[in-house]
C-alpha cells in the first residue's frame, strides 16, 4: 500500500507542477514540453487506476498527435507570448475567482456523493472483473454500437474530405519531375547535327 | 444477422459515397459524372427505402426505428435532395464550384438526415446530427474566393458547434437522471417520477434541436448563413435539413418525451410563436432575396411547430404535410431565384427583379405563384398546408396560437406581395439570360403545377402523410 501511494503522489506532484509550469512559463516550447510532460503523468495516473486502455490512448492522441501539433504550431507562427500574458494580471481576480467557484462545485459534488446513500456507487455497476478495459471496450463496441462505430467513421471520412476541399490548392505553374518522359527521353529527340557551311551559318531554329 | 436487411438505404448510400469517393480522385475533372451518379443513387435509394416498409421495427437494441414515419421522411428528404441537385446545375458550372466533393458531401449529409429521422436514441441522434452538420458546414464555406462564404461557414461552424455542445449538456442530464440514452427507457422512467433537473436536460436538448432548425430564438445564423453561402447550397439548406431536424423532432417529443407532454409544451409554444413572429417582421426591411428566403424558413418552420405543440395525431399529420408543402414552395422559389442572371452574373436583390413580368412573363407568374402561395392565399397549395396547422391547433382549444398564427401570416403576406408589385408594376430592366438546363425548368414546372392544382385534390398528401404518422398514437 505504502509503495502504491509513492507512486500516486509522485505523479499527482508532477501533474499538478507541470499543469502550473505550463501557464507560467516564460518560453512557449517549454509550456509544450511541460504539457507534454503533464499528459505523461496524468496517463501513469489512469494506469494506477486500472484503465489502461484511457492512459495508453491519451499518450497516443494527446502525446503522440495533439501536443506534437501544437509543438509545431508553436515553432513555425512564432506568437509573442509575453505580449499575450501582459493582461495576466488584470484577469487574476475574475480568474481566481472561477476557479473559486469551480472548486466549491467539487466540493459540493463530492460531499453528496458522500453522503446520499441513494446515489450510484461503483459497487453497483454490473461488469466482469476478469476480462480487461480493451476487451470489454471491444465486446460492446463491435456488437452492441456497431452501427455508432461505423458512423463514427464515416463522420472522420467527411472530416477528411472537407478539410482538403477547404485546403487544398492545385499549382498548375508549378514544374514537377515526370521519370517516364525522362528515361523515355531519346538522342535523337534533343541532337541534331547539322553541317555548317564556310561563311554561310547555320539557322538554328526551325 | 437480421437486423442488417433493415437497413439496406443507409448501406447502400455509404457504399455509393466511398466508391464515389475513389471514382472522383482517380478521375480528372470527374464532377460532372459524379453528380450524375449521385442523383441516380438517390432516385435508386427512393425505392429501396420504400421497400423497406413492410413492418414497424425498432432495431438494433431498440436504438434505431426502421418504420413508416421515418421511410416517409427518408424519401421526403431523397425528393428534395434530388431536385436541389439538379436544378443548380448551371450555378455550379458558372460559379466555379464544380468540384467532386460537391455531391459527395451533400451524399455524406444525406446519410446524416437518414440517422436523425430514425434516430431511437440519444447518441445515434447525435452521430447523425454531427454528420449532418459537419458536411453542411463544409458546404457552406466551398467558395474559398468568396469572403462572404468563407465567413458563413465560420459562422456556422462555431455556433454549430455551440449547439452541439448544449445538446450533448441535455443528453449527459438526461442520461444521469434515467440512466440510459433510449428513447424507450427515458420515456418509462419519465413516466414513473419528474423532478425538475431533468426538465434542464430536455430544455437543453429542445435547445439543440431548435437550432438546427434555425427557430427563433436561435435562428441568428441562418440569415447570415443563407446569404453568404453559394446559392446552390441555400437551397439545399432550405430543404432536407429541416426535413431531418423536424423528423427528430417530431420523435423526440412525441416518443422519447411524451409522459411529460405539459412541460414541454410551453417551451414549443414559446419557440413557435417567436419563429412566426420574428420571421414575419424581420423580413420586412430585407433587400436581399436569400437573407428573406432565410426568414421566411424561420416563420413556416413556427408554423409547423405550432401544430406540433398539440401533442395529438393530427397535430403530426398536420405539421408532415406542412413539411411537404413548404419544401415544394421553396424548391419553386430557389429555382426562380437561380434563374435570375445577366451575363453569367447573379442578382439576388429584390430591385433587380423590378419589370419582370414584361420580359419574362411565365418565370414572374411561377414566382409570383409561389409567393402568393408562401403568404397562404388561397386557392394556392400554402393555404392549405396553413389551413391544416390552424385546424389542428383550434381542435386543441389553443385558439391564442392560431391567432398569433394568423396575425403572423397577414404581416408576413406584406414582404411577399411587395415583391409581386416589383415583378408587375416597376420599370422595366434589361432582360435576363435565356433558361438553358432541362433540370431547372422541370423543377419549376413541377412545383409550379403542383402549388397551382393543389387544390383538386388536397387529401392527396394527407393520406401519405396519415399512413406514416401512424406509429404516432
Amino acid at each position: 500500500m505504502l509503495a502504491h501511494a509513492i507512486v500516486f503522489y509522485f505523479f499527482s506532484i508532477i501533474t499538478i507542477f507541470s499543469s502550473i509550469m505550463v501557464i507560467s512559463a516564460k518560453n512557449t516550447i517549454h509550456a509544450v514540453f511541460f504539457l507534454i510532460l503533464d499528459f505523461v503523468s496524468i496517463s501513469c495516473l489512469f494506469i494506477m487506476l486500472g484503465a489502461e486502455f484511457l492512459g495508453m490512448i491519451t499518450l497516443i492522441v494527446y502525446v503522440g498527435a495533439v501536443a506534437v501539433l501544437f509543438l509545431f504550431v508553436v515553432m513555425m507562427i512564432n506568437i509573442n507570448f509575453s505580449e499575450l500574458k501582459s493582461g495576466f494580471l488584470n484577469y487574476l481576480p475574475f480568474g481566481s475567482l472561477i476557479g473559486l467557484v469551480i472548486l466549491l462545485e467539487l466540493f459540493i459534488m463530492v460531499g453528496a456523493w458522500k453522503y446520499k446513500p441513494e446515489f450510484l456507487n461503483t459497487s453497483d455497476l454490473t461488469f466482469s472483473k476478469n476480462i480487461s478495459n480493451t476487451e470489454s471496450i471491444g465486446n460492446v463496441i463491435y456488437t452492441d454500437y456497431i452501427h455508432y462505430f461505423q458512423i463514427s467513421g464515416v463522420i472522420l471520412l467527411v472530416a477528411m474530405i472537407g478539410a482538403i476541399l477547404l485546403t487544398f490548392q492545385k499549382r498548375d505553374f508549378l514544374k514537377r519531375q515526370s521519370i517516364t518522359d525522362q528515361v523515355s527521353r531519346e538522342r535523337s529527340d534533343s541532337v541534331i547535327i547539322k553541317k555548317v557551311e564556310s561563311f554561310k551559318g547555320v539557322k538554328i531554329d526551325d | 444477422m437480421i437486423e442488417i436487411d433493415y437497413i439496406y438505404p443507409e448501406i447502400f448510400l455509404i457504399l455509393s459515397l466511398l466508391i464515389l469517393l475513389v471514382l472522383g480522385v482517380f478521375k480528372k475533372n470527374s464532377y460532372d459524372l459524379i453528380k450524375k451518379i449521385t442523383t441516380i443513387c438517390f432516385l435508386i435509394c427512393i425505392p429501396i427505402v420504400y421497400l423497406n416498409n413492410i413492418n414497424d421495427l425498432v432495431i438494433f437494441k431498440n436504438s434505431y426505428a426502421v418504420d413508416s414515419l421515418s421511410n416517409y421522411l427518408k424519401i421526403l428528404i431523397l425528393i428534395s435532395t434530388t431536385f436541389s441537385l439538379i436544378f443548380t446545375g448551371d450555378y455550379i458550372k458558372i460559379q466555379k464550384l464544380d468540384k467532386f466533393e460537391y455531391p459527395l458531401l451533400i451524399l455524406s449529409a444525406v446519410i446524416g438526415m437518414f440517422l436523425m429521422v430514425s434516430s431511437n436514441d440519444l447518441i445515434g441522434l447525435y452521430l447523425g446530427i454531427e454528420l449532418q452538420s459537419l458536411s453542411l458546414y463544409v458546404l457552406a464555406s466551398i467558395d474559398r474566393e468568396s469572403e462572404k462564404s468563407t465567413e458563413s461557414g465560420v459562422k456556422y461552424f462555431v455556433l454549430g458547434a455551440l449547439s452541439s455542445g448544449l445538446f450533448l449538456y441535455g443528453c449527459s442530464i438526461i442520461y444521469g437522471f434515467t440512466g440510459s440514452t433510449n428513447y424507450y427507457v427515458i420515456s418509462e422512467s419519465l413516466k414513473a417520477s419528474t423532478n425538475i433537473p431533468i426538465l434542464f436536460g430536455i430544455i437543453f436538448v429542445i435547445i439543440g434541436l431548435a437550432f438546427k432548425i434555425s427557430a427563433v430564438p436561435f435562428h441568428m445564423w441562418s440569415p447570415d448563413v443563407y446569404e453568404g453561402s453559394p446559392t446552390s447550397v441555400t437551397s439545399f439548406f432550405a430543404l432536407a435539413p429541416k426535413i431531418a431536424g423536424l423528423g427528430a423532432i417530431i420523435r423526440i417529443l412525441y416518443i422519447c418525451f411524451e409522459n411529460i407532454y405539459v412541460e414541454w409544451k410551453a417551451i414549443i409554444i414559446f419557440i413557435s410563436i417567436a419563429s412566426m413572429l420574428l420571421g414575419a417582421f424581420a423580413a420586412i426591411g430585407q433587400t436581399n432575396l436569400k437573407r428573406l428566403m432565410a426568414y421566411s424558413s424561420i416563420s413556416h418552420i413556427g408554423y409547423v411547430l405550432a401544430s406540433l405543440t398539440t401533442n395529438t395525431k393530427d397535430g403530426v399529420i398536420s405539421a408532415i404535410s406542412y413539411l411537404n408543402i413548404y419544401i415544394i414552395m421553396m424548391i419553386s422559389s430557389f429555382a426562380c431565384i437561380l434563374l435570375f442572371k445577366r451575363k453569367n452574373i447573379y442578382f439576388e436583390n429584390i430591385n433587380d427583379l423590378s419589370g419582370l413580368s414584361k420580359n419574362h412573363p411565365v418565370i414572374a407568374f411561377c414566382f409570383a405563384a409561389t409567393l402568393f402561395s408562401l403568404a397562404g392565399i388561397p386557392p394556392l397549395a400554402g393555404f392549405f398546408a396553413k389551413f391544416y396547422v390552424f385546424k389542428s391547433v383550434i381542435e386543441a382549444n389553443m385558439i391564442f396560437l392560431a391567432i398569433i398564427g394568423l396575425i403572423a401570416s397577414v404581416i408576413s403576406a406584406f414582404y411577399y406581395l411587395r415583391i409581386v408589385k416589383i415583378m408587375y408594376f416597376d420599370d422595366q430592366k434589361d432582360k435576363f439570360d435565356e433558361v438553358e438546363t432541362l433540370g431547372i425548368k422541370f423543377s419549376i414546372l413541377v412545383s409550379s403545377l403542383i402549388i397551382l392544382f393543389y387544390f383538386i385534390s388536397p387529401s392527396f398528401i394527407l393520406e401519405f402523410v396519415e399512413v406514416a404518422s401512424k406509429i404516432i398514437n
